[in-house]
């Protein structure tokens, strides 16, 4: 579904991405896992057309989207679950998810989906007069996974969504997400917790300073020893 | 007593379009982080299209104000495309630099084509004003004041109430974040600065026929807007239209009570004030817009 190519990109003199290439295929829950400042958010920054590709190819069912706005792919049906959240601080909740159907015409198709939201996140239909920058870190979690649901994508991808939340709501946020996949969604999730997103997912990559260095399945890559010293604490 | 309300009854007239001319620069500063100087001359050409409307083609003076609106707009739409949008992503600096030139050469455009004698647009109003009680109004300003309210909502109702004003807010809080939305960040610049350029026209075409219409006038009403913007804080839609009023009462009372030469002073005195005391502004509870 998601093909990327020798990818490179960076920002001023430095590649983040040094000839990167990884395959999503459709109905997985792909995990990308790697230490800060290997490239994972860089990866999907690129993904959704943040960051511009110095060289290399991203190809989402079949088209190319390597030069794309970000408005066109996700147009083509890429939502972005960004790293920190980034809900709309001012905004209601109401607000931030129709944020997420901004490209959508189809009122009642948004009026159903938000209370999909709603039923799936009852905090959120509490709070939905609220502004966002109001509400918990968890829950600003669960409205940023809520807003990216909300264009009805086909891939999301969720860069980091367990940074900086307390253990039990990590959990959740798990959950949510495996969630997301078995609902039929494909996902590419970005995890520092590495363990956890390695035991979740159905194909997982390592990344280290720009490159894919081992992919494998998520209990092969926990079985690994260079992972389990790196990456699992031992 | 009476002298009070009839200087409170100007303040408010005043103060209408005061937050026009601060609603429009704060929204181009908030949403595109740009320091707009040529926000006056825009002023200046609203008030130029009026009279070109009204004295030179003969058009009716009600038809003129929308034209004078829609002057502002497009012109604000070619400003951004051609000198503001090569710059996106440089900083402030750059395009502060940009603006300002650009305001000295479409000053200077005005005088060239307009010269530099004052030219009056004439008004439909009847001239004797409306006296109520002790105070009295001309009618002209009472369609100044009407006018700019209902300017001063449909803006409010626009950022508020539709999906270019919600997009208008994301992209203010967070561009990235609303161009993963799917929302155009350059499309929204444009219509940013070609909205607030509207209101800065919208507020020079309803004070041009109060007084007169010269090259020079935005010099000083670009000033008050900064002033204005800072009392209300920068990017505070808000702060803006109240700050619009609180310095209209400022001048009012001041000339009316202290001095009628510091009138335009009294401005640059509440910018000193709040510069010293609220830095942020009055309202700056959390800066926003809506």
């Amino acid at each position: 579904m998601l093909e990327i190519r020798d990818l490179v990109c960076g920002y001023g003199h430095v590649n983040a991405l040094r000839g990167l290439t990884i395959d999503v295929r459709e109905g997985q829950l792909v995990a990308l896992v790697g230490a800060n400042g290997a490239g994972k958010s860089t990866t999907l920054r690129a993904i959704s057309g943040l960051v511009k590709a110095r060289s290399g190819a991203i190809r989402f069912k079949g088209r190319d989207i390597t030069k794309a706005e970000p408005r066109r792919i996700l147009g083509q049906g890429i939502a972005h679950c960004p790293e920190g959240r980034r809900v709309f601080p001012q905004m209601t909740v109401a607000e931030n998810l129709a944020m997420g159907a901004y490209l959508r015409r189809d009122r009642a198709g948004i009026a159903a989906d938000r209370e999909r939201v709603y039923g799936e996140f009852p905090r959120l239909a509490e709070r939905r007069d609220q502004a966002a920058g109001t509400l918990s870190g968890g829950e600003q979690q669960m409205l940023a996974i809520g807003r990216a649901l909300m264009a009805r994508p086909a891939l999301v991808l969720f860069d980091e969504p367990s940074l900086g939340l307390a253990p039990n709501i990590v959990e959740r946020m798990f959950a949510v997400i495996g969630a997301v996949r078995d609902a039929g969604t494909t996902v590419l999730l970005v995890e520092q917790n590495a363990f956890a997103a390695l035991e979740l997912c159905d194909h997982a990559y390592l990344i280290e300073t720009g490159r894919i260095v081992l992919e494998g399945s998520g209990e092969a890559l926990i079985a690994d020893p260079h992972v389990r010293d790196a990456y699992l604490g031992g | 007593m009476s002298e009070l309300i009839q200087h409170l009854v100007n303040a408010l007239i005043l103060g209408g379009t005061y937050a026009l001319l601060g609603i429009g620069l704060t929204l181009i500063f908030g949403i595109m982080n740009v320091v707009n100087f040529t926000h006056g001359v825009l002023y200046t050409v609203g008030a130029y299209v009026m009279y070109l409307a009204v004295a030179a083609l003969g058009l009716n003076f009600f038809l003129a104000f929308p034209v004078a609106i829609l002057g502002g707009l497009l012109l604000g739409a070619v400003i951004e495309t051609v000198l503001l949008r090569p710059f996106r992503g440089s900083d402030i600096d750059t395009t502060m630099l940009v603006m300002i030139g650009a305001g000295i050469a479409m000053q200077s455009a005005l005088l060239w084509i307009f010269g530099g004698v004052a030219k009056a647009i004439p008004s439909p109003f009847p001239e004797t004003p409306l006296q109520i009680g002790p105070v009295s109004v001309s009618w002209l300003r009472l369609f100044v004041l009407g006018a700019a309210l209902v300017l001063i909502g449909g803006t409010y109702a626009l950022i508020n109430r539709t999906r270019l004003g919600l997009a208008m807010r994301a992209a203010f809080q967070d561009a990235d974040t609303a161009a993963l939305m799917g929302v155009n960040t350059r499309w929204i610049d444009t219509a940013t600065f070609a909205m607030g350029s509207s209101l800065a026209a919208a507020a020079g075409a309803l004070l041009g026929p109060v007084y007169v219409v010269t090259p020079q006038m935005g010099g000083l009403a670009e000033l008050k807007a900064f002033a204005i913007v800072i009392l209300g804080g920068l990017g505070n839609v808000t702060g803006a239209a109240i700050g619009g009023f609180i310095l209209a009462i400022a001048e009012e009372l001041g000339a009316g009570y202290v001095s009628s030469g510091y009138r335009d002073a009294m401005g640059f005195l509440i910018i000193i004030a709040v510069l010293v005391y609220r830095p942020t502004g009055l309202f700056a509870k959390a800066e926003r817009i809506g």
